[in-house]
């Protein structure tokens, strides 16, 4: 069943860098209106755009049209193993995101190629006086391709603002591994949940127009929009898996497997594995430190690629 | 409000109503065996929890559009509000308690209100898999077709919830009759506040992480009193 959300994403403009490559094909960088004769200067590195288009070339994942603008930064992809599956990380150099940036993705993973995304450290969000930082993820994962997104988490440092939303359509017999963390802040200062206010969406919509929502509003400073009970814990985050086309057994040997690994931490991490109303597996989780998450995110990640993808787990050589 | 809509309404407030709602515990049954609810402040905690951050924006907010859809007669809004409802129900055994009370609902209401035509039409969607049927839409469809407004409506929903908690609660632990009346009574005031403040135009969303863990949790339960 589509839905809609009915919120617009906001537009990037067209002030980038494109080293030895091209602009993606069919679709053009945004732009923006600017006064006559007026260079929008204070924009410059804070509304940031990634274009990426992947294709299937041979045997590997080749990236055929890229495009960006400051802060985002492209390295070419690694080649991990000999699947041909492209990594790449998601590099913001500016260390974060500041009140009124702009950043937005968008992805496409062409049929049959296979990409593995993550990004070097933590999604650092300062604080602001007043404007939103926004960050808004479009993806589509055509058929039979493979996407397998695990970004770091989200830092929300004290008195920041973050909105966050990832659209994703998964086309017939593709597989999407989606990961999205939050941290309660910089836990080292004993900031915690201290941030003015914090959006939060994923939707991922299926060939058949069936639809996952994920949707968050924190704002704690109001009566509805409090942190509440998950105050107590340091990190939430959610894993789904999205797949169409495979048996029915597939999941519910998968599902049994998450559910045993989210028992092995018992008291370090709270989690929950059920079928969501897409075909696929959505996990919720709450973890007391950094590195329970981690290596609940790895063997999570694990057990999915073994069941789906029938291949071993990855390393992604970060740490 | 008159008493004929108030009557009208209360039919489908009341527990003897038969939406099946007393085999759910909506998660309540994995927390208590987990040991997140072993003391009646620890469910009124949980309970307030799941009322202002899990279900004020999606399940209330979906009451009190769906009773607007009514009030206009607007079928394609109501199949919209629950289909969203649909796709954020991550959970399987919460997302099918809610589908299953909320057809029983618009089966008896679109069978007994007949001079609101949305309700057949809307009983129709439902049987016809156009429409999901959730409790929320259906719940809120009937009501305003009984002339309730969407805070009243909001208001009924919120505290049919809180008495299912309750009834649940005093077959999982060894909370009793008066202790119960005391935890729904100091509920109240959050309930009013909730049927209030949310604001009918804005987007769905919910927060009730530590809910929804126990909520998924409970199919691999060992032993089960309860199916949600």
């Amino acid at each position: 069943m589509a839905i809609q959300t009915g919120r617009k994403q906001r537009t990037s403009r067209n002030a980038g860098t494109s080293p030895k490559r091209k602009p993606a094909g069919k679709r053009t960088p945004s732009s923006r209106k600017k006064a006559p004769g007026r260079f929008a200067t204070e924009l410059v590195g804070r509304v940031g755009e990634l274009k990426l288009n992947y294709t299937k070339l041979d045997q590997r994942t080749v990236i055929s049209h890229s495009y960006f603008t400051t802060p985002w930064k492209l390295l070419p992809p690694i080649y991990l193993d000999d699947t041909g599956a492209a990594y790449t990380l998601l590099v913001n150099p500016s260390g974060g995101l500041v009140g009124g940036d702009h950043l937005s993705i968008d992805m496409t993973v062409e049929q049959g190629a296979h990409v593995l995304i993550s990004a070097p450290s933590a999604n650092r969000v300062y604080r602001t006086e007043g404007p939103v930082s926004d960050q808004h993820v479009v993806i589509a994962v055509e058929p039979n391709a493979i996407l397998e997104w695990f970004p770091e988490h989200t830092i929300p440092f004290a008195g920041s603002r973050f909105r966050q939303s990832l659209r994703a359509t998964v086309g017939p017999g593709a597989t999407l591994f989606l990961w999205d963390a939050l941290a309660s802040g910089r836990i080292a200062r004993e900031e915690r949940w201290a941030f003015t206010d914090l959006e939060n969406e994923i939707l991922i919509t299926t060939a058949n127009g069936n639809s996952l929502l994920e949707r968050y509003v924190l704002d704690p400073a109001t009566d509805l929009g409090t942190v509440g009970l998950a105050e107590e814990w340091d990190y939430v985050a959610s894993f789904y898996v999205v797949n169409d086309a495979l048996a029915a057994e597939v999941w519910t040997g998968l599902e049994s497997t998450i559910a045993a690994l989210l028992d092995t931490k018992p008291g370090a991490v709270l989690g929950g594995v059920s079928t969501p109303p897409v075909p696929g597996l959505a996990v919720k989780l709450l973890a007391r430190t950094a590195p329970d998450l981690l290596a609940m995110m790895e063997a999570l990640w694990a057990a999915a690629r073994e069941a789906v993808l029938k291949l071993p787990p990855i390393s992604l050589r970060k740490y | 409000m008159n008493t004929p809509a108030l009557l009208e309404g209360l039919r489908f407030v009341d527990t003897f109503f038969p939406s099946g709602g007393y085999a759910f515990s909506s998660g309540l049954e994995a927390a208590v065996q987990g040991g997140a609810v072993k003391t009646s402040d620890q469910l009124t905690k949980y309970v307030e929890d799941l009322l202002r951050g899990g279900m004020s924006r999606r399940e209330v907010l979906a009451v009190k559009q769906a009773n607007r859809a009514a009030s206009k007669g607007s079928l394609e809004s109501a199949v919209h509000i629950d289909r969203v409802l649909e796709a954020t129900k991550l959970g399987r055994e919460s997302r099918m308690a809610s589908r299953q009370m909320g057809k029983q609902v618009i089966r008896v209401a679109a069978d007994q209100i007949r001079a609101k035509s949305i309700l057949n039409e809307y009983r129709d969607e439902v049987e016809a898999d156009r429409a999901p049927g959730h409790l929320a839409v259906t719940f809120g469809l009937t009501m305003g077709s009984c002339g309730w407004s969407p805070e009243e409506t909001a208001g009924a929903f919120l505290y049919q919830t809180a008495v299912g908690f309750i009834s649940s609660a005093m077959r999982l632990s060894p909370i009793g009759q008066h202790e119960g009346q005391r935890i729904l009574g100091e509920w109240l005031p959050l309930i009013e506040r909730i049927s209030r403040e949310v604001d009918l135009d804005t987007a769905m969303s919910s927060w009730s992480p530590i809910q929804d863990i126990y909520a998924m949790r409970h199919g691999s339960l060992e032993w089960r009193l309860f199916r949600s």
